[in-house]
């Protein structure tokens, strides 16, 4: 952790200049901190310049198909902003896919066959999510048990949970005013848009990111997970509150994960148990391309957001070509390895 | 103090854009789009070359797999058509985003077997509403939104299986044991129903009703299951050929698959299909469960070619199979 303030000792002589090879080493760290983001742009290129054309447009950039691309994104990158808090702090959240399903389904239950508004169920289910993920940060934090154990379990347990409340099916979400139908207010997170081109799902994702991106960079909470995830004893030491720090993220997860599975629910109007299965994998994937590293205390939501576009480009790259989905799920894996294998050559912090 | 207060307007600009977007929002749907139905595009005739996309719900069902292929012998009898194969490996939003990409790409006309039925109906009426003719085959959708549907009636083969077991396997009564398709899915419940009609009023019990999901090896676990708490079963009614298989090998391991008959449902002309387990004694009887591939193709030469117009709803025949014509029809599908 290098400190912003660099004094200046009056009357004494000027600091030597930098050295070349100090320079060229600052210049190799920068282009690595922003691994994700030239990844996005060389991806977006590559789309654009291999893009299939259809009378003379290129179909990549034809503004619905930009549109797909970030709504398809939205859900894995609300999901991938809140394991991004907890990949920083050292930890880890299998459970986000399932807790996603539950989300769903609770929109689904709550809005159809309970009858309630719109408002109610968000709070609702938004709650439900936040309150899963402090169980899991408080078994993880409090009681030392790991993470990936704790959402291990937390994952079946909310996949369960899925099941049970949903019974067994999938609940479909039908809009009107009669009984057994939603409020015609929650279809506004479908096929609705803003301005007639951003689709809902994308903005709430950048609403959701750009906070994030604020939220690390400027509160006294963002620099005690940086510090947890550096090195948690020295931060113990130091006087950070680890275990509630721990907690909340976890929390921030959970409400994230919650938030996601309503979204979901919204644009395919169903909430089924089966909703987001392998969701999780999806989103670390972003938050590893984006360069945030799996050990922690490394790592910033401007990356997993990138992360997640290119991988939102990659798919749509792929699918615009009729690539076999089999070779889609090969090619992003293979990205996966290739942003974490960089990840290994970067020259560490001072 | 400063960077609190910036955190603070951030926050509550946020806040305010998301107010500002819930009350600011245009919807796609509002009306604009809602003249063209499928006969909006000018029908292009036989000069002119077509692409269909055809959106698969998951090919690694054989089911599936076959229908694809079918769809693909019968157009490559038709040279002015070219067609486009996606699978969405049962994830309804990745079927959502290959019918995006099929619009992306300006299609002539989609074909589809939806995952779901109300996941995909909102994407299903935006190609519809674009003029783009929508084929829909063997599972549905919600509402009308679609030029055509072509399938099978599963109420039908449900109630032409019970009917077999009435008549021929127990006439004078019996216990049956039933194992089910994927609880959601209406072929389930509709094969379930047909079945009840037809051996309504005859002294034949159903002692019990498993899940199979379509799938084999879960049919296999949940009749080892069955066999066990009902050693008495007579017959086997199970929802489709693999299911029914899994519930032979089960039955076999426990020594008992020559005290009861199996019944499946598909038949597919594949070596692994239902056709090959009835020949070789299996399985006493199948029914057909067309894939519809042929006939889809057929509509669509209808549609973009001939300019005609095609019914609402097309049903297929299914046929009874049993060990006195399983080779011939195997073979007549494979010629």
């Amino acid at each position: 952790m290098t400190s912003e303030v660099t004094t200046k000792d009056t009357g004494s002589e000027p600091a030597p200049p930098p050295r070349k090879g100090r320079s060229r080493t600052d210049f190799v760290s920068a282009l690595f901190r922003f691994q994700s983001l030239f990844g996005l742009v060389a991806v977006f290129v590559v789309a654009v310049v291999f893009s299939p054309r259809h009378n003379g447009e290129l179909l990549f950039l034809n503004a619905d198909n930009l549109a797909n691309v970030v709504r398809a994104v939205s859900e894995i990158g609300i999901i991938a902003v809140g394991m991004t808090f907890v990949i920083l702090v050292g930890g880890i959240d299998l459970s986000v896919g399932a807790v996603l399903g539950l989300a769903a389904v609770g929109s689904a239950v709550l809005m159809v066959n309970d009858g309630s508004g719109v408002f109610v169920t968000v709070v609702l289910v938004l709650l439900i999510g936040l309150f899963f993920g402090f169980l899991q940060g408080i078994a993880s934090a409090l009681f030392g048990i790991q993470a990936f154990i704790v959402t291990l379990a937390g994952m079946q347990i909310a996949r369960g949970l899925a099941r049970i409340w949903s019974g067994g099916q999938g609940v479909a979400i039908a809009y009107g005013d009669d009984a057994g139908e939603a409020p015609v207010a929650f279809s506004l997170l479908g096929e609705r848009t803003f301005n007639g081109l951003v689709p809902i799902p994308a903005l709430i994702f950048a609403v959701v990111a750009i906070v994030a991106i604020v939220f690390l960079r400027t509160t006294a909470f963002a620099r005690h997970v940086y510090a947890i995830g550096g090195n948690e004893k020295a931060a113990r030491l130091s006087g950070v509150p680890v275990i509630r720090v721990k907690v909340i993220v976890f929390c921030i997860c959970g409400f994230l994960a919650a938030l996601a599975g309503i979204v979901h629910a919204g644009q395919l109007n169903q909430g089924s148990p089966n909703d987001g299965f392998g969701y999780e994998l999806d989103a670390i994937a972003a938050v590893v391309i984006g360069g945030t590293s799996l050990m922690g205390g490394r790592g910033s939501v401007v990356g997993t957001v990138a992360g997640a576009l290119l991988l939102g480009v990659l798919n749509n790259f792929l699918g615009l070509h009729g690539v076999d989905p089999n070779v889609q799920l090969l090619v992003k894996g293979l990205v996966i390895v290739a942003a974490a294998g960089l990840q290994r050559l970067r020259p560490t912090a001072a | 103090m400063a960077r609190r207060r910036a955190v603070a307007a951030v926050l509550s600009a946020a806040t305010a854009l998301s107010f500002s977007v819930a009350c600011g929002t245009t919807s796609e749907n509002s009306g604009q789009s809602q003249d063209s139905g499928g006969n909006a595009k000018e029908c292009g005739g036989p000069d002119g070359k077509y692409t269909i996309g055809m959106s698969q719900a998951n090919v690694a069902e054989p089911y599936r797999q076959r229908m694809d292929d079918d769809i693909k012998a019968a157009a490559e009898k038709v040279p002015q058509f070219s067609v486009e194969f996606a699978d969405a490996q049962q994830d309804n939003a990745k079927q959502v985003s290959d019918v995006e990409n099929f619009l992306t790409k300006q299609i002539d006309l989609l074909i589809i077997s939806p995952n779901e039925a109300t996941p995909l109906t909102s994407v299903v009426a935006k190609a519809y509403n674009k003029g783009i003719p929508v084929i829909v085959l063997d599972r549905k959708v919600d509402g009308d939104a679609y030029t055509t549907w072509i399938g099978a009636d599963n109420v039908e083969i449900g109630r032409t299986a019970g009917e077999y077991v009435a008549k021929e396997l127990l006439p004078d009564g019996g216990k049956v044991g039933e194992i089910r398709g994927l609880a959601g899915a209406t072929p389930a419940k509709e094969r379930g129903d047909g079945f009840r009609e037809g051996i309504k009023g005859k002294n034949i019990e159903i002692v019990q009703s498993v899940d199979g999901d379509w799938l084999r090896e879960k049919g296999q676990s949940q009749a080892d299951a069955l066999f066990k708490a009902h050693p008495d079963i007579q017959v086997l009614y199970a929802h489709n050929d693999p299911m029914a298989e899994g519930a032979y090998l089960a039955a076999k391991a426990a020594g008992i698959e020559k005290n009861m008959k199996f019944i499946g449902i598909d038949g597919l002309p594949i070596p692994s299909g239902g056709l090959k387990a009835v020949e070789q004694g299996r399985l006493s009887a199948t029914l057909i469960y067309p894939t519809a591939g042929k006939e889809a193709v057929d509509t669509a030469k209808k549609l973009l070619v001939d300019c005609q117009d095609v019914p609402k709803e097309q049903t297929l025949e299914t046929e009874l199979i049993t060990i006195d014509n399983a080779a011939t029809v195997y073979n007549e599908a494979n010629s």
